[in-house]
């Protein structure tokens, strides 16, 4: 199947970004390191550790995302590869798609990994691991979904410095699109509450997949948030790759 | 039905800030027929690559619709009958060439038995199996292109759009690339290259468009483009006594001398037979007896200067 072909060589090529291994190796530092401030909270440290280890998880996915992302398309016109692969009788949207679900594969991978190690190390310090810990890996990595979405669109339409630019402002003002709902009142009525009231709307609300509060304290989350933050996830994705897919459909390559 | 047709096709680049918009291709209309070896040339930027591109449809042309096997190219399918080698083919650095035939292979909807097969007659072809497990990325150029050539070959289409295929290779990949194009043609496939290696296209191609700054200037068979008609001959002989050779240069057009001997110069074929025969006949040696035609450089250049 031509798009398993792409995502397939997407994968092996990912694999080989050294990139990855220098992000790999912070998020490692990130987790262990973590338990140095467990230490000033006496007594907390296992939950630190929980809460510190999801928040490297999640923020070393978005970058590699980010880096590895804004690069895929751009790199394949760039290099000119993509004149032997577009050539062939496979539709523009089949490519988008592919070079997603390789890159998707391989975050798969690292969360995985970045999860394990979190893991184990809280095991070793003597902690309980519980769903809630599972399910806030789930959702990081449903968020690095939608994060990776948007910058394979990016990279298909810009270049990966400014598409890189874009994706980590909307990491980070997708976390914290409560401050557009809770403008202060001098603000009702005006044309810049309208404004960043649609950017509230078009943003996605990255918050929706953060339980990390939850899974630190073993709080329990209900499963139909989950699924709810899933479907959430899920609509988005696909609104962004039908956006690239019909972005690349006509582009001159 | 036109193996290749295109009708006012036109390419428009959108402008840079502080460049204007850069039309490089001027309602080009070009008709290939099936099995023929198309030579399509043009100085730098004449338009060759946009044109190759849009039939790959990697292109969008501003106006105008080309077909490939009657198909227009924009269609998804039409792509299936086409073979395309870019200029300066790349590929991914990382694989070797067996699994980069079987990635386009994949993408060409071949089942895994048939790629196998693929591999197998085009490792033949193309001379592949001794860099088989080898990356893509310590290729040299001719290696390149020969696993360019195979890419383009996998699936077998009935057209061949090559763009340069023959530059930046020593003579001896040069001739590969001819007899393989050549073989192709005896294979019942159609051949549409670019190049401005005149003398590859006077070799093997049936015929010639000629593009200058965007528009076509020529397209036809060879032989008519070209003046067959012998428009000069040179004579060499050696051997002639003073008055002899006064005697055949007061019947030439031109006389020169080497250490070769006498070379004399006749614009007319049978006028020429004449004056070999009487310098036989005077106890001459006939050294050299070369008919002079024109060649495709000459139409080429010649072509250049009515348009500027
Ligand atoms: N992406 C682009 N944007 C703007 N102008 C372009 C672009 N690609 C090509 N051109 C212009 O179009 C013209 C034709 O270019 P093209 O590459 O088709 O020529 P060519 O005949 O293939 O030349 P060469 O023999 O050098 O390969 C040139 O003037 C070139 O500058
Ligand atoms: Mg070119």
């Amino acid at each position: 199947m031509r798009v398993l072909a792409v995502a397939r060589n997407t994968f092996r090529e990912a694999v080989r970004d050294k990139v990855l291994y220098v992000l790999l190796l912070f998020a490692a530092a990130a987790i262990f390191g973590s338990k140095a401030l467990g230490w000033i909270s006496i007594g907390q440290d296992i939950k630190i550790v929980k809460d510190l280890s999801l928040a490297a998880v999640s923020v070393f996915g978005v970058l590699i995302a980010i880096f590895v992302g804004t690069n895929l398309v751009y790199k394949e016109i760039d290099k000119r590869t993509i004149y032997t692969i577009l050539c062939r009788p496979m539709h523009r949207w089949e490519f988008i798609l592919g070079k997603y679900a390789g890159l998707a594969a391989l975050l798969a991978l690292v969360t995985a990994v970045m999860a394990a190690v979190a893991a184990v190390y809280v095991v070793v310090l003597g902690g309980r691991l519980d769903v809630t810990f599972f399910q806030a890996v789930l959702l990081i990595y449903w968020q690095l979904l939608l994060i990776t979405a948007l910058a394979v669109l990016l990279s298909a339409v810009t270049s990966p410095i400014l598409g890189a630019i874009i994706v980590f402002s909307t990491y980070v003002v997708g976390h914290a699109t409560s401050i557009f709902t809770e403008l202060p009142p001098q603000f009702d009525g005006t044309f810049s509450k309208r404004v960043l009231e649609a950017v509230y709307y078009i943003i996605p609300n990255l918050s929706n997949f953060d339980i990390r509060a939850e899974a630190a304290n073993g709080v329990p989350v209900a499963p139909g948030y989950v699924l709810w933050a899933i479907a959430y996830g899920a609509v988005y994705t696909a609104v962004l790759l039908t956006i690239a897919s019909l972005a690349f459909q006509d582009k001159d390559v | 039905m036109d193996a290749i047709a295109t009708r006012n096709l036109t390419k428009v680049y959108r402008g840079h800030i502080g460049r204007g918009a850069v039309r490089s291709l001027d309602s080009l209309t070009l008709t290939i027929a099936p099995n023929e070896v198309f030579g399509f040339l043009g100085r730098n930027g004449a338009g060759k690559t946009t044109t190759i591109k849009i039939l790959c449809s990697l292109l969008r042309a501003t106006t105008g619709e080309a077909f490939v096997m009657g198909q227009d190219t924009r269609r998804r399918d039409t792509r299936k009958h086409i073979g395309y080698l870019p200029e300066n083919p790349y590929f991914y650095e990382y694989l070797n060439p067996r699994e980069t035939l079987d990635f386009y292979g994949e993408l060409h909807g071949l089942t895994r038995a048939e790629r196998a097969a693929e591999w197998d007659r085009l490792a033949d072809l193309l001379d592949l199996r001794d860099i088989a497990g080898q990356r893509v990325r310590g290729f040299s150029k001719g290696m390149r292109q020969r696993l360019g050539f195979a890419v383009a070959l996998v699936g077998n289409p009935h057209v061949l759009i090559l763009d340069e295929p023959m530059s930046g290779l020593d003579p001896l990949g040069r001739r590969l690339i001819r007899e393989l194009i050549l073989l192709l043609h005896g294979q019942g496939k159609t051949i549409f290259f670019s190049s401005h290696v005149l003398g590859d296209v006077e070799q093997i191609c049936s015929r010639v468009g000629i593009l200058v700054k965007g528009k076509l200037t020529t397209q036809g068979r060879l032989d008519e483009l070209l003046n067959r008609r012998v428009n000069r001959v040179e004579i060499i002989a050696a051997g002639l006594s003073e008055p002899a050779a006064a005697a055949v240069a007061a019947r030439s057009d031109g006389v020169r001398e080497s250490e070769q001997g006498r070379h004399f110069f006749v614009n007319d074929l049978d006028a020429a037979n004449a004056v070999a025969a009487d310098i036989l006949q005077s106890g001459g040696t006939l050294v050299e007896f070369t008919p002079i035609r024109e060649s495709l450089e000459e139409y080429f250049m010649r072509e250049q200067e009515t348009v500027s």
